[in-house]
């Protein structure tokens, strides 16, 4: 797993290279936006840790030329700033993720391989069903090449649905994978959630399995 | 940048305006000047005139006798510029003073005596004195014309005008030194009040003396006002770096604590020493966080009121970034507003009050986070609503009470909260607190 760190503190900059090695990454350090934009234009990383207030080149532009560029690794920003304002413009900038300084590297580590496992899970980054393919990388769905605007957890609902193709999944089943706890009252909202999905997507693309629970259909065939 | 200097101003203000009030005196002055010396003249030709007329018979023929002419003997001396002159249908008598001239014809309709301005001899304007007379004992009328030289008026005139003029420019010079003394004296309580100023900027302590006239009164006064203002702001500056300082105290003396611990080597010792030390940071962080949250409040005191912003769209991108957490993409958000909706206050300040409390909402959801909007009595009220756990009654008064720790009120949901609330109260809106339909605390605002 190949990491990119780009941090122009002299502490913080070693101190991540550390924890992130320490976790079995392997991590390099880039100090100033320009170099960082080349590096993560040329070369292929797992992940990529950015602090926002770089020499040179701040860090919202280098993340936005990558995103310009097609580079799709994920990414998590560092910001002494902390304020929310800075937060939504990293994430509208393609950022997937965010950690406000002084941060416990344990929490950093957690989230960088959290970032890494969301966006690596998958041998085929593009799931098609009939005309609604749905991007596992860029977390992001579209029917006849449209994009939808879904919600994370309806995104992830489709999304497990997608990878369970051709089998009914039983609404608990869906509950502890949306929710990571069973609960008898989540079988409501996940027939809330089916609802909202169907709304969105046309409602025989989902269908009811009695008794069994729900799956995907490809209702195009 | 164009300067000006009030001093010039008013001086040249009041040397022009006496200027111009002498200068219409003195035109004013000349000319009534001018008429009386014409009705003077005019008083000495009817004397000299009565004089003449005294004499006149006519002999039965129409001519005229010689005449004796009045005394004065200008009348005998050739072009001394003053004259007579009695005219008959047959012939007439002149002052020997005309020599061979003539003085020019005049209507001979005037019943009483008249005065004209006429070109008369020796190529000279005269001030002509004019009647016509019934001798006794004719039946014609003649004309008796009496004649001053105009030069002789003028010369009298203009010497007046010179001498006046002479003393109305000494005037004016007095008057305007008086105005420049008068702007002065008026401009003084300046000079005094600059030096003050002076010294206020030294020593924020001091203030202003009372002793200055009525027109700058008030503003000395608003002088004062600003100054206890701006002391205040620096002592509360002051006990804001204060309090921070010592919050910084307790976690420093965890960390020195822990640090030693670790020194003593204890090697069980560092797990307890790390967590301690971790403990330590978060509750500077907590200070510093605040700190930083009371600025922001500080600072968006100083925005403009008229700002509008898209609360739909502040909560969708809050949201996008909250989805991205753990806990963040396993809840479900329901947003009720609408598109159109604007609130009057700044995009960013609505994020920065927005962000913590759905931060709150998403972390003490069960499923569930829900913001929506509603109108009420004209106001639009913005909430943030979880169904978690909620927090006690008597915890809410806890956390909406100033001076309370902001890291231990209201079960966790303390910080986030106060620094929304901080936000709030500075851009001048409301935050109240409430039990939610979906179960757990629901945060209204409003604007």
């Amino acid at each position: 797993m190949r990491a990119l760190v780009v941090e122009d503190d002299p502490d913080v900059g070693p101190d991540i290279v550390r924890g992130l090695e320490g976790a079995g990454y392997k991590a390099e350090l880039v100090r100033n936006g320009e170099d960082a934009w080349f590096k993560g234009d040329v070369e292929d990383y797992d992940v990529a840790v950015v602090d926002l207030g770089l020499p040179r080149l701040d860090g919202l532009s280098v993340i936005k030329k990558w995103r310009a560029n097609d580079r799709s690794f994920p990414v998590l920003i560092l910001s002494a700033r902390g304020d929310w304002s800075e937060k939504v413009e990293g994430i509208e900038s393609g950022a997937d993720d965010y950690l406000a300084k002084p941060f416990q590297m344990a929490e950093l580590i957690t989230r960088v391989r959290a970032l890494v496992r969301r966006y690596s899970g998958h041998a085929a980054p593009v799931l098609s069903i009939g005309t609604l393919s749905i991007d596992t990388r860029r977390m992001a769905a579209s029917l006849d090449g449209k994009p939808l605007t879904l919600s994370q957890l309806e995104f992830r609902l489709l999304n497990y649905l997608a990878h369970q193709k051709g089998r009914a999944v039983p609404a608990g089943e869906l509950a502890e994978h949306l929710y990571g706890a069973e609960d008898p009252d989540d079988t409501n909202a996940i027939e809330q959630l089916i609802v909202r999905l169907r709304r969105k997507i046309g409602a025989e693309r989902i269908e009811t399995k009695r008794g069994f629970g729900y799956m995907l259909a490809d209702a195009d065939r | 940048m164009r300067t000006y200097s009030l001093r010039l101003r008013l001086l040249l203000g009041a040397t022009i305006a006496i200027f111009a009030a002498l200068a219409v005196a003195w035109l004013v002055m000349t000319w009534l000047f001018e008429r009386q010396l014409e009705r003077q003249a005019e008083q000495e030709l009817r004397r000299d005139a009565l004089e003449l007329v005294a004499d006149l018979k006519a002999d039965p023929n129409g001519a005229i006798p010689m005449l004796e002419g009045p005394d004065d003997p200008r009348f005998e001396k050739p072009a001394s510029g003053l004259y007579w002159q009695v005219s008959g249908p047959n012939g007439a008598q002149r002052s020997r003073s005309l020599w061979d001239q003539v003085l020019p014809k005049t209507p001979a309709d005037a019943l009483d005596w008249r005065t004209q301005f006429v070109e008369g001899p020796f190529g000279h304007r005269l001030f002509l004195l004019h009647r016509i007379v019934q001798p006794e004992g004719s039946k014609d009328a003649v004309l008796v014309q009496l004649a001053l030289d105009e030069g002789e008026l003028r010369a009298a005139g203009n010497q007046f005008a010179q001498t006046l003029a002479l003393f109305l420019v000494l005037i004016w010079a007095a008057l305007s030194c008086a105005a420049w003394i008068q702007v002065e004296l008026g401009l003084k309580p300046l000079a005094s009040l600059k030096r003050e100023i002076a010294a206020l900027r030294l020593n924020p302590a001091e203030r202003l003396s009372a002793a200055y006239p009525s027109e700058v009164e008030p503003l000395t006064r608003a002088i004062n006002d600003l100054a206890s203002a701006r002391e205040a702001d620096v002592k509360r500056a002051r006990q804001r770096a204060a309090d921070l300082a010592h919050g910084m105290k307790t976690p420093l003396a965890a960390l020195a604590a822990q640090s030693r611990l670790i020194r003593e080597g204890a090697m069980e010792n560092s797990r307890t020493a790390s967590e301690g030390l971790d403990r330590a940071i978060a509750a500077a962080a907590a200070a510093v966080e605040g700190e930083l949250a009371r600025a922001r409040a500080a600072a968006s005191r100083l925005n403009h009121q008229d700002e509008k912003a898209a609360p739909l769209k502040i909560a969708q991108g809050l949201i996008s970034v909250l989805e991205r957490t753990e806990k963040g993409m396993r809840v479900d958000y329901r947003l009720d507003i609408p598109e159109t909706l604007r609130l009057a206050i700044s995009e960013e300040d609505l994020t920065e009050i927005l962000g913590p409390l759905l931060e709150n909402a998403v972390r003490f959801a069960r499923r569930n986070v829900r913001v929506a909007s509603q109108s009420k009595d004209g106001k639009n009220l913005l909430s943030v609503e979880d169904d978690g756990p909620g927090i006690k009654m008597s915890e809410m008064a806890d956390v909406m009470v100033r001076g309370v720790r902001l890291d231990q009120a209201g079960g966790g949901h303390g910080l986030g909260l106060a620094i929304a609330r901080e936000l709030v109260e500075a851009t001048g809106g409301m935050i109240t607190l409430g039990e939610s339909p979906l179960g757990g605390l629901r945060v209204t605002l409003s604007w």
